[in-house]
């Protein structure tokens, strides 16, 4: 089956962070680690100190002596820890198939999200942006290792001493062809050592990887050249693997302009809803606590929550409770730039079935009856007439 | 007003009445307590516009008079007070109550007792007349599956039938149903029919004393009230509005099997489940298992799991008669309904998992209670 992953690497990451802390240092060469006296490295870098060729692990007398008017900061790792936890946590809203390989990057498994994987990817950068201060750079392709390396591929093809926000995505199919003409160096694996080895057999980049017989790299690098082999055509397996126990299923919509009409707000709701019920019954899941949030056009968020009886995972209730809370918040004809719904305190679908076979128990047949011709046939297969 | 009073029967009637107390209402008088003499007796009067209780009580009256005041400064005050004779005197130009005992002497501001709302006129006519022991039982059995969900306004109360010589008390809250049956000594002539609070039954069986012996229940034509007698004590309550779900219909007719259990073993195996399913979603598992052979022993399993505590597993010797099933249910549910049965033997009758379950005691026809399992998902 075809996947569809998602690769995001905060640009500067620590840097990004003392930016936000103290914006004087925007547009400034600094780089932080540790102090010059103590033989430190260079931890991260600045946009502005790149350009005079200082780098990550970089020992800070040297960069020092490329870049005299460097301003060094100290790490500050606890406050780095909590940024990256927020930003986790955005990741969460879109999927909860959510792998941190650092503190600054991640994989998503973002198959089975229905918006265009551009959408998701801009989405996330903006959001990531807007509510943490933080730029990314993000990476799609049909696997881990081809995400990664378009991330790479889009951060290096950036110019200037700002912050990259590099999107780079590969089509499916289009993997070995991506790769061909970049250095055999950027494949995982491949360091200065392997490197040196293939330059003297005249392989330079990984497009003269893939051209090798995969047996001659096996009889060169044993076990190694099998993966390498693989690798150059762009073939990766792994699945991303989430360590993550699901507490909330939500999602959230941005929209492109603010949005004043009453009946596309509540639209939105129902669709979000609508999604949300559809990923919690996916996973068996249902939740007691269904949360309303917004953000108006000045960027101010709020959040309101309320707690039901029973666990649900049915659309209806979710859109019910979502609409209520709605109404307790926003003013008919208020602009609203960003809408999101979401259920935590989750668990097993358990509920309490009821004397009186209300309403919601035949609407929750009708849904599994729904659901199951959805699941065969497609999202649109069937839909709600008016 | 001029009254003397013994501290311990002021005491007394008070906490009967002070329960209808209404202390957060819009109109302040309802957070008072009326205090009147009334034919050699001082009467207590309370009410929350839904229910009223007023009781009389001995006193040396010496003027006449009424008033209302501050229900809580009075009970508070009178709790305190040491126990003996208490004089009320009324200063009736300034409305305060003058409250004097031993060497300690209280002035308390009151409201005229005009402005309290007027009390019903009991018409007594066709009037039921109840054993205050079989009351108050079926009042414990019945009202506390009642619901308190005001949106289901029905459910809050409990359907009282009283038809020739048998009453019916029913009450359910969506996900259970209690329903107990009871002979009276007077027939009736005319069939009864209505929903009265559960708070109003539950205030009543906890004011009944033995010594009342027999509660006289009387529903006046078209005031939408049911009032409640007894010696010296009258109990006013609004009948809910509305027509209680019909809760024939969901008794089941029938079973697949029927498990006789030792009600104390289950009461106590449901306690210990539920130590570990409140924690969660209040699940317990019920594994009934019939005898695997002739001379084998048939039991039921009683399990409940919590994510962050652990779990239970009690294994309860039972006499299953029909077949195994698996069936989750709320355990308070379960513990409570035990908690109410008297015998020594229970029944639960079940179908299917996500069938009714109906708890029945050995050898008492007049109590029967439904409970609705869980869907595991």
């Amino acid at each position: 089956m075809s996947r569809t992953i998602l690769h995001l690497d905060l640009d500067a990451f620590f840097c990004a962070v003392e930016e936000n802390k103290n914006p004087a240092l925007r547009n400034k060469a600094f780089a932080v680690g540790g102090k010059p006296n103590e033989r430190g490295v260079v931890a991260s870098c600045s946009y502005a100190a790149r350009k005079f060729g200082v780098r990550s692990a970089m020992p800070i007398s040297r960069a020092l002596r490329l870049c005299p008017g460097l301003i060094i900061i100290s790490s500050r790792h606890a406050q780095y820890s909590e940024a990256s936890k927020s930003v986790m946590e955005h990741l969460y809203i879109l999927t909860s198939w959510v792998e941190k390989i650092s503190i600054d990057e991640a994989f998503l498994d973002i198959s089975e999200l229905t918006e265009s994987p551009e959408r998701i990817a801009l989405g996330l950068q903006a959001g990531i942006r807007d509510e943490l201060g933080l730029p990314s750079s993000i990476g799609i392709a049909s696997n881990k290792l081809m995400a990664k390396i378009a991330t790479e591929v889009g951060k290096k093809g950036a110019k200037g001493d700002k912050p990259p926000f590099a999107l780079t995505i590969v089509p499916q199919g289009k993997e070995a062809q991506f790769l061909a003409p970049l250095p055999a160096e950027m494949l995982w694996g491949v360091g200065p050592k392997t490197g040196a080895r293939l330059k003297g057999l005249g392989i330079g980049t990984i497009g003269d990887i893939a051209s090798w017989p995969e047996e001659e790299l096996i009889r060169q690098f044993g076990e190694y050249g099998r993966d390498m082999a693989k690798h150059a055509q762009g073939r990766d397996d792994r699945p991303v693997v989430t360590e993550h126990e699901i507490k909330s299923i939500s999602q959230e919509v941005t929209f492109s302009s603010d949005i004043r009409d009453d009946k596309s707000i509540n639209k939105s709701l129902v669709d979000l809803s609508a999604q949300v019920g559809r990923r919690l019954r996916k996973k068996s899941l249902a939740g007691t606590t269904i949360k309303l949030k917004i953000r108006w056009p000045d960027f101010k968020t709020l959040t309101r929550q309320t707690t039901l009886p029973n666990p649900t995972n049915q659309e209806k209730e979710i859109k019910e409770t979502a609409l209520k809370l709605l109404k307790k918040i926003r003013k008919s004809g208020q602009a609203v730039r960003l809408i999101g719904v979401g259920v935590t305190g989750l668990g097993k679908p358990i509920r309490q079935l009821e004397l009186w076979q209300p309403e919601s128990e035949k609407e929750r047949k009708l849904q599994e009856v729904l659901n199951e011709l959805k699941d065969k046939f497609g999202v649109n297969a069937i839909k709600q007439g008016n | 007003m001029k009254v003397t009073i013994l501290q311990e029967n002021l005491a007394r009637g008070l906490g009967i009445v002070s329960r209808a107390v209404s202390p957060r209402s819009s109109l302040p008088v309802l957070a008072n307590i009326m205090i009147a003499t009334d034919e050699g007796r001082l009467q207590l009067s309370a009410t929350n516009l839904e229910i009223g209780i007023t009781c009389w009580i001995q006193a040396q009256i010496e003027e006449e008079g009424s008033t209302t005041v501050p229900a809580r400064t009075f009970v508070d005050l009178v709790n305190a007070l040491p126990g003996d004779k208490v004089l009320l005197n009324l200063d009736s130009s300034t409305e305060t109550l003058n409250v004097r005992s031993g060497t300690s002497t209280n002035d308390i501001k009151g409201i005229d007792a005009q402005e309290f709302p007027p009390l019903p006129v009991p018409d007594m006519d066709g009037a039921v007349q109840l054993n205050v022991a079989d009351f108050k039982e079926m009042v414990h059995q019945v009202a506390f599956v009642a619901s308190t969900d005001e949106a289901r306004p029905v459910l809050m109360g409990v359907l009282v039938i009283v038809d020739k010589d048998q009453i019916t008390m029913a009450a359910a809250d969506g996900f259970r149903l209690s329903v107990r049956t009871t002979k009276l000594d007077v027939s009736v002539t005319e069939k009864i029919n209505i929903i009265i609070p559960a708070r109003a039954l539950t205030e009543l069986a906890r004011i009944a004393s033995e010594s009342d012996k027999v509660i006289t229940m009387a529903i006046p034509k078209g005031r939408g009230q049911v009032i409640f007698r007894l010696n010296d004590v009258e109990l006013v309550s609004q009948l809910i509005d509305g027509t209680f779900p019909d809760y024939q219909q969901i008794i089941p007719q029938s079973y697949k099997s029927r498990t006789l259990i030792s009600t104390a073993s289950f009461l106590k195996a449901c306690k210990q489940a539920e130590i570990f399913a409140r924690e969660g979603t209040n699940v317990a598992r019920l594994d009934i298992k019939p005898a695997k052979g002739e001379m084998e022993p048939s039991e039921i399993e009683i399990s409940a799991v919590s994510e962050e505590t652990g779990k239970n597993e009690t294994i309860v010797e039972a006499t299953v008669d029909g077949d195994g099933v698996i069936i989750a249910f709320n355990v308070k549910y379960l513990r409570e309904a035990l908690e109410v049965i008297n015998t020594p033997n229970v029944a639960l009758e079940t179908s299917a998992a996500n069938a009714p379950g109906v708890v029945r005691p050995v050898g008492e026809d007049g109590f029967l209670h439904v409970i609705m399992p869980m869907h595991l998902g």
